[in-house]
């Protein structure tokens, strides 16, 4: 059994690994700190992010810088519209046994990765959009009626462009509600464009140091389960999930969500809230979750999961809007 | 238990036990505030409470009243005790360890995980000092009760509550202590005005012992029980009064009053000047007054049977004589009714009856008329038999609405007032004697003489006049 001389080891490794991750994806991501970390925990929960940003604001690098420094094998998929299921999935296709007979084999598809970038997502049509579902929920894709497992860890990171709507298809809400987190790019700063322009257009970088591998990413997963959470702390989590919905907002007096949220948050949401506190604690290097923790991981985990009316299009407020108000409203300790 | 585990119940428990203790004091500083707040503005119906002192517990009961709810509604829950370790890790900064802590150590977790919590909690709180880190915090509704405190036993103090009695208690039903009050000031009124000493003297104890119970707000039962001492001092004095009777039970009050009046006309007499004349004179025109006051006239005929000589002295004497005893009887008879008064209204019960029903007559007295405050209705009209109805008896006709009819009298300057008639009186014979109609008017004249109304210039002509009547009735 671990002693508690074991546990603070283990909280400083994981400490230790997220801040060797973050110094060495600063040699190649300016800014970011917070998405990286973000990236990293939805990484360290078993999750899948859906990154938004406009082009050019470095997602896919992060992506892929990502995966080279992790040591985790990375492939990326460009969504088109012709774009079809198998080629994410993979296909069986017909070939030679030694003996010379004619055998279906499959040939795995992109899916088939530890990391995997589904760039701008929403231009793949809604049939090819569901091939990822089973992928990202069951972790395994069936082909020819056979199941293949996909590799542990497994993450999918799907990048949409929100201004470019034209020929696109918005992914259904059962989709985006299985990712764990939803990010939002920002433009860089005057400081940050500045370090931009200089790391891509003297000589490149050297290379990416492996600072985890798929083993230690695993490792850590099972300690996030492990971080004690306070009953009042989850109870605060449950409180500003049921205050994202019409009924419970009208209680607490959150003016915003009774009247822009069409449907608040689902119970994967609550799951998402609390496993994000849980590694941010730890990333933290704390062992129990704090209610800043909840706080801080609300917008990632419940802004995509938030349906709003058309009255909240049509004034322009989004989910970040409510979910700041649900948070003023809901104390702490009721 | 771990030494991280002792340390950490150790401080919860003082912290917990700390917060409960300063809930308690606020629940009873607003419970304060409430009851003197209620208490002051309840003041207008301290009147209403009967025990004595018992307005001094008002803000006590209501007192009582009120903690047990706030107990209730401010009673320590568990999201108390929550809200109170949540403060401490926002105070210590400690990023919730001391609230998980304390959710670990009563789910007796023991992981590694948990441990490692407890011990970083333990390693932050070992030094705290709950008292000295949470601080009493008052608000107004617990400030405002000193200040209610001070006004509230100020105007206690200045009795501003019983200044409301005068306005509520008449409203209310009027206990024995008020109708003794008022029968006392009564007998003091009548016994100033006939001079009568030890019914004014027993007036005057009524009145005190009513109004120390009114004050005491003494109970009815309880008051009758003390008004048994008084009783029986009055029933004494009562006692002594009718060993010595001056006169027969058959003189009414009434003639007794009228034989007082008609000596103090008697003495006016003596004061004339032509009553420095010789015997003869003043014998014979004594004689003629004494026609006209009937009772003084009875008298003097029972005492001079034998046809003495009359001296000025001697009718002096005489009238002196018969004034103390006239003044003596009316005291007895003054005394008798009091004591009756006090022995019914100790038998009776409070607002039972009216209290014209204990104001009856002494048992020995044959005073029909009172005081004189009966009604004047048609049956107790001059010739008229109390209670007959008359075969010709018709009701008397009624004056159109807006023309009475108004005699007018002798108008001069000032103030002037009138009679008005209902109609005319039915024809009959009266059955009152003349003489006692005209000393009843020449005590009313008297009566009006010495007030101010009277113009002094006209006073001596009323007053011949009035005592003109009698002589001009006994020479016809």
């Amino acid at each position: 059994m671990e002693s508690v001389t074991d546990i603070e080891q283990r909280m400083q490794s994981a400490r230790r690994a997220f801040e060797e991750l973050r110094a060495e994806m600063g040699r190649f991501i300016v800014g970011h700190d917070e998405l990286i970390e973000q990236v990293f925990i939805a990484l360290v929960c078993g999750g899948h992010c859906l990154l938004e940003g406009v082009p050019g604001l470095g997602k896919t690098l992060m992506v892929r810088s990502l995966g080279e420094i992790l040591s985790l094998s990375f492939s990326r998929i460009q969504f088109t519209p012709d774009l079809m299921p198998a080629d994410i999935t993979g296909t069986n296709v017909l070939s030679d046994d030694p003996s010379g007979r004619k055998i279906f084999e499959f040939q795995r598809g992109p899916v088939f990765a530890h990391i995997v970038l589904a760039d701008e997502i929403n231009r793949a049509t809604p049939k090819t959009q569901s091939a990822l579902l089973e992928a990202m929920q069951e972790q395994s894709v069936t082909v020819g009626g056979k199941l293949h497992r996909l590799e542990n860890p497994f993450m999918v990171l799907a990048t949409q462009n929100p201004i470019e709507m034209e020929g696109t298809y918005p992914l259904p809400e059962a989709q985006v509600d299985r990712f764990f987190f939803k990010l939002l790019l920002q433009y860089p700063n005057r400081e940050e464009l500045g370090r931009i322009a200089d790391l891509t257009t003297a000589a490149p970088p050297a290379p990416p140091r492996d600072v985890l591998d798929a083993a230690g990413i695993m490792q850590i997963r099972q300690w996030v389960r492990e971080v004690p959470l306070a009953e009042v702390v989850k109870d605060y989590a449950v409180r500003i999930v049921m205050g994202t919905h019409a009924g419970e907002a009208k209680r607490n007096g959150a003016i915003s969500a009774q009247k822009f949220v069409l449907y608040g948050s689902s119970p994967r949401g609550l799951q998402s809230l609390i496993l994000a506190a849980k590694a941010r604690a730890l990333l933290q290097g704390r062992p129990n979750v704090s209610f800043e923790d909840i706080r801080v991981m609300v917008a990632p985990s419940l802004r995509h999961r938030l349906i709003l009316n058309l009255e909240a299009d049509a004034e322009g407020i989004g989910a970040e809007t409510i979910l700041a108000e649900v948070l003023e409203r809901v104390a702490e300790v009721p | 238990m771990s030494p991280e585990v002792e340390i950490l119940v150790k401080k919860f428990s003082a912290l917990l036990r700390w917060e409960r203790r300063k809930r308690r004091e606020q629940v009873c500083a607003t419970a304060s505030s409430y009851a003197l707040a209620a208490a002051l503005l309840a003041l207008p119906f301290y009147a209403f409470l009967r025990a004595p002192g018992s307005r001094w517990m008002i803000p006590i009961v209501l007192f009582m009243l009120l903690a047990p709810v706030l107990f209730f509604k401010r009673r320590w829950r568990r999201e108390d005790s929550a809200r109170a370790l949540a403060r401490v890790d926002q105070t210590l900064r400690l990023e919730e360890r001391a609230i998980t802590a304390w959710e670990l150590i009563e789910r007796n977790d023991s992981r590694p995980t948990a441990q490692l919590v407890l011990k970083q909690a333990a390693e932050k709180l070992k030094t705290l000092d709950p008292a000295a880190l949470f601080r009493r915090r008052w608000h107004w509704h617990h400030m405002v009760a000193l200040p209610l405190l001070v006004l509230w036993l100020a105007l206690m103090g200045f009795d501003i509550d019983r200044q409301f009695d005068s306005g509520l208690l008449p409203s209310a039903i009027p206990t024995t202590a008020h109708r003794l009050r008022e029968y006392s000031r009564e007998l003091q009124e009548r016994a100033k005005s006939e001079g009568l000493r030890e019914s004014l003297g027993l007036g005057k104890e009524l009145e005190k012992v009513a109004q120390k119970s009114i004050d005491a707000k003494t109970a009815d039962d309880r008051f009758k029980k003390d008004l048994v001492a008084t009783s029986q001092k009055v029933e004494a004095m009562g006692k002594s009064a009718a060993e010595q009777p001056s006169f027969s039970a058959g003189e009414s009050r009434q003639s007794l009053r009228d034989l007082k009046a008609e000596l103090e006309t008697a003495r006016e007499l003596l004061k004339f000047p032509e009553a420095a004349n010789t015997e003869e004179k003043l014998a014979q025109q004594w004689l003629d007054r004494l026609a006209g006051m009937p009772q003084l006239k009875r008298q003097f005929d029972k005492e001079n049977q034998a046809g003495q000589k009359l001296s000025q002295n001697a009718l002096q004497s005489f009238l002196d004589r018969l004034d103390k005893q006239a003044t003596g009887e009316l005291d007895r008879r003054a005394l008798l009714e009091a004591q009756q008064f006090l022995e019914q209204l100790m038998k009776q019960g409070q607002g039972e009856k009216g209290e014209h029903s204990v104001r009856v007559p002494a048992g020995n007295e044959q005073d029909g008329s009172g005081d004189g405050e009966k009604m004047r209705t048609h049956s107790n009209l001059p010739g008229k038999e109390p209670g007959k109805k008359e075969a010709g008896f018709q009701s008397l006709p009624q004056f159109p609405a807006g023309a009475p009819a108004r005699v007018k009298g002798a108008l001069g300057e000032g103030e002037s007032s009138g009679v008005v008639f209902k109609g005319k009186p039915a024809p009959g014979k009266s059955e009152l004697s003349q003489e006692e109609v005209i000393a009843t008017y020449r005590r009313q004249a008297e009566a009006e003489l010495n007030s101010e109304r009277v113009p002094e210039a006209l006073k001596e002509t009323i007053k011949n006049y009035f005592m003109s009547l009698g002589q001009s009735e006994t020479k016809k």
